[in-house]
């Protein structure tokens, strides 16, 4: 380079085009699922717009844009505005860790995989502030319910994402990555067992905290209207649903990383990213396809299934990856 | 508990149970996703109407003659249940009009009562309803406006005449204004 | 009758600490209509329901009262509108029975195929929408829905190409009917039918092992035996109660007790239970409109001259009370005739009318969640309660 640029130049510089990249990515994978959605239930997604609807993101865009901002007059003003930003800002920083090629990330950080679980899990604040500060009591009631859910839930998620940590030895996303490389059953999601069960409980786990179908009793339209984004339009709504969807997007990212061989895949080296985004797609599909076949189950129900089955499943399944890792290292 | 329908998730016979459960119902959605959709990408293309569809209302004129076949009896007015129809007479020497005649489409009902029960076949329903306007004033229709419609859309089949010979079939022999159809109303129609 | 040693009181616990009052308003996305219901909180837990209706009231019955026997049929269907048919068929069958007129056997036969119709075509929108509320319009149960709606627009083809409406018909006539099958009609009909038994099975299949729909249908909302006896329900929500009780053959009609079919009962009075009478009310519609199909009798549909005129259709002086078992219950028609063309009273019993009165039994105890389904599974239409 001609100029000396400072260290952390390349940081902020990569770290704008990802954030760019996400938010295109995330308005694009709208409408992928709309689609995919409609065409499980025999019919066509959005058609009108652009050909085959490939311009709806962009109409949805624009209409949240000059929408009108309302605020409701009871609602705590200092809380209510924040909380969309508050909300979003953790759902944008998970991509920080995430390499996307060997060495093309923003910050492949030593304890990746720790610091992206622990940041995806502080969208709860956002979520929190955004059902109190509306004054309202469907937003309120979801609000608790998601506090409830997410807080039972990132456990077993915690768990099922350690999984490969354990297989692999380290916290880094790069290194998991780079253990999966060379063939196809050097993924993780190959492993005899253990990464089938993984993979599953790693799914459910998304899903619930995502608040997708069937646990997202916390927006629940037959019941809670919007749950805690009832009182939200225009702009703030799309950020709360842009944290959302990014929030979406990441954990595939992290799915298709942990189990899935990230850019793993044959061809040139160059065509490493491109894997990667066909396997989060893959992984945004395979929610999105249980997400559209099941009805939800109550929130008494989510919390039994989380606490009576789902973590001490996964608690034994992370006790035996261990004993499995030892053994085959020849500590016994 | 009954209440806790999971409880069965825990016994292992429970958990083959709700994975076959599970990976059911997510099959029956994949095996949707690769049928064809049900669509019917309207308006681009027309769909099929049966022959008997209540569409938009229309007076009609004799096929042989020419002449508007309303005489302005007024009984498709005081048939109309939300009393939609207005009709004004006019009389002449060898047989009566209509000299003004207005329906309120924006609060029609579609029931076909006005059909059945006029007595010269004059106002019908077609096989299209496709009027919609923004400015609802558009949709009181005067006389012109319904003889137009008239000329412009597929009739359906129902005519006043043939909906009282399905309910009592006539003893005798056709009567001249209605059609030879009129006798065997089944064979005109299809069940498209 | 209530006496003051009635054992089936409510008693509404408004007060209380942590009690929070939520309004699932008429605007919502799972009321099936405009309905409002004033939910008391504790927590999670339902502690008093107050049901408030009334929002769709229209004047049916003031109105009957300014409309002929000739008009008001066309009328009639928008009461129950999503099960037209068999509003329309209890105010014909009640002026019909004050003027003692007869109505030709295909005629009957002929009402009882449309109307096991338009049972099936009622139970698959129950079941989509009961499926949407519990799964949610962005979730699995809109699938269900769409599947639902995508078979039912099969019936309402059939019906398209017998009367040409597709919701509000006017089919029923005092004295017979209006509308004849076309030709091909009864072929188009038979495969229609056998495509929606075959996608019965397939709902059937999906729902009936799903841990989810079980965990959320099972034990929930139980009206027991004598609930159900003391309030005075009907229809698919009785019969999940363990009363056998259907006025197609308790009190027949209409030529029903020509056909073979078995009225199904089931004991636990739960949804799910509510649930499976429904799914096998569908396949006892099937049979009887195969059976009817195939002895249909040739003859008129009507035993009364056509339509010419609006006041054609003259009713002595008299009373009665017709009932027939719709989709949601006993639906009744109630007609005070002076002798002229418009009836002097006209009163309907509307089966979701009374069948709502059991919610406020039956939700207190369960979670919010639950009371969707619960309504869900009780099947109102507000065009029926509010009328």
């Amino acid at each position: 380079m001609l100029i000396a640029l400072p260290p952390w130049v390349p940081m902020v510089i990569s770290g704008f085009v990802v954030l760019n990249v996400v938010i295109g990515l995330v308005t694009y994978i709208t409408l992928l699922e709309r689609k995919f959605a409609a065409r499980m239930q025999s019919r066509i997604g959005p058609y009108r717009v652009g050909p085959h609807g490939l311009l709806q993101p962009i109409a949805d865009a624009l209409k949240l844009m000059m929408k009108e901002d309302i605020v409701p007059t009871a609602a705590d003003r200092r809380i209510y505005n924040l909380a969309p930003i508050v909300f979003l800002i953790p759902c944008m920083l998970i991509f920080a860790t995430i390499p996307f090629a060997p060495g093309l990330g923003v910050a492949d950080l030593n304890i990746g995989i720790l610091f992206f679980l622990a940041v995806s899990s502080m969208e709860i604040v956002g979520l929190f502030m955004a059902g109190w500060g509306s004054n309202n009591k469907y937003a309120l009631l979801s609000a608790m319910r998601a506090v409830n859910q997410i807080i039972s839930y990132d456990l077993p998620f915690i768990f099922s994402a350690l999984v490969p940590v354990l297989l692999t030895g380290s916290l880094k996303l790069g290194d998991i990555a780079a253990v999966q490389q060379g063939s196809l059953f050097n993924w993780f999601i190959f492993y005899p067992v253990i990464g089938q069960l993984a993979f599953i409980t790693f799914v459910v786990a998304t899903l619930a905290a995502e608040n997708r179908v069937p646990f997202d009793i916390l927006e629940a339209e037959s019941e809670l209207v919007a749950g805690f984004r009832v009182e939200y339009s225009g702009m703030k709504f799309a950020l709360i649903q842009l944290g959302e969807y990014a929030h979406m997007i990441g954990s595939s990212f992290l799915g298709a990383l942990l189990f899935l061989g990230a850019w793993s895949g044959p061809g040139p080296e160059a065509l490493g990213p491109v894997w990667f985004l066909l396997k989060m797609i893959f992984m945004f599909l395979v929610v999105t396809w249980i997400r559209w076949s099941f009805v939800r189950i109550r929130v008494d129900q989510i919390l039994a299934l989380s606490w009576k089955a789902l973590l001490p499943a996964t608690l034994a399944l992370l006790v035996s990856t261990a004993v499995v890792v030892v053994w085959r290292t020849g500590g016994f | 508990m009954a209440s806790n329908g999971l409880s069965r998730a825990q016994s292992g016979t429970g958990i083959i149970t709700i994975t076959g459960a599970v990976l059911r119902a997510m099959g029956a959605t994949l095996k949707n996703l690769f049928r064809k959709p049900i669509t019917v990408h309207y308006p681009d293309k027309p769909r099929q109407y049966p022959s008997r569809y209540r569409g938009l209302l229309a007076l009609t004129y004799d096929k042989e003659t020419g002449e508007e076949n309303c005489i302005g009896c007024r009984l498709c007015e005081y048939v109309c249940p939300p009393a939609v129809i207005k009709v004004e007479m006019l009389k002449a020497e060898k047989r009566n009009y209509a000299k003004t005649f207005s329906l309120e489409l924006y609060a029609c009902e579609f029931c076909e009562l006005c059909v059945q029960v006029c007595p010269t076949d004059a106002i019908i329903m077609m096989k299209s309803f496709d009027l919609s306007t923004s400015d609802r004033r558009e949709l009181l229709l005067d006389k012109d406006r319904l003889h137009a419609i008239g000329l412009q859309h597929e009739p359906s089949w129902a005519t006043g005449n043939l909906l009282r010979d399905m309910q009592t079939p006539p003893k005798a022999p056709a009567p001249a204004h209605a059609k030879p159809a009129a006798a065997a109303p089944a064979t005109t129609e299809t069940t498209a | 009758m209530l006496d003051q040693n009635t054992t089936t009181r409510v008693e509404m616990d408004w007060s209380g600490p942590e009690r929070l009052q939520m309004n699932m308003g008429p605007q919502h996305p799972s009321a099936h209509g405009v309905f409002r219901a004033i939910v008391t909180l504790e927590g999670e837990t339902v502690v008093a329901v107050d049901a408030v209706i009334g929002y769709l009231h229209r004047c049916h019955e003031k109105l009957s009262e300014t409309l002929t026997y000739a008009q008001y049929p066309s009328i009639a269907s928008k009461t129950d509108y999503v099960a037209a048919m068999t509003s329309e068929f209890a105010y014909v069958m009640a002026a019909e029975e004050i003027g003692k007129f007869e109505v030709p056997k295909r005629a009957q036969y002929l009402r009882v195929i449309v109307a096991e119709l338009q049972r099936i075509a009622s139970h698959l929108l129950w079941l989509g929408t009961w499926c949407m509320d519990m799964g949610g319009a962005l979730g699995g149960g809109a699938t269900i829905f769409l599947y639902c709606i995508r078979e039912r627009e099969l019936i309402l083809d059939l019906f398209e190409a017998l009367v040409g409406a597709r919701l509000l018909y006017g089919f029923f006539q005092v004295g017979g009917t209006r509308y004849d099958i076309p030709d091909g009609w009864a072929q188009k009909c038979r495969e229609t039918i056998a495509v929606i038994e075959s996608r019965v099975d397939e709902y059937e299949q999906m729902l009936e092992d799903n841990a989810f729909f079980l965990a959320r249908a099972r034990g929930v909302g139980v009206v027991s035996r004598e609930l159900a006896q003391d309030v005075g329900i009907a229809g698919p929500l009785l019969r999940g109660s363990g009363i056998d009780y259907d006025l197609r053959r308790n009190a027949p009609y209409s030529s029903y007790q020509d056909f073979d079919f078995t009225v199904p009962t089931e004991k636990d009075g739960d949804c799910y239970a509510r649930y499976k009478v429904r799914m096998q009310e569908f396949r006892q519609a099937v049979a009887i409109i195969r059976q009817a199909l195939d002895k249909l009798p040739a003859g008129p549909i009507s035993s009364r001259p056509a339509l010419k005129s609006v006041a054609q259709i003259r009713i002595p002086k008299g009373e009665a009370y017709a009932r027939v078992e719709g989709p949601r219950g006993e639906v009744g028609s109630y007609i005070i005739s002076d002798g002229s063309a418009k009836p002097y009273r006209m009163k309907w019993r509307g089966a979701s009318f009374s069948n709502l009165a059991i919610l406020p039994h039956i939700i207190p105890g369960h979670k919010v969640a639950d009371v969707v389904a619960i309504m869900g599974s009780v099947d109102p239409v507000f065009g029926e309660v509010d009328r």
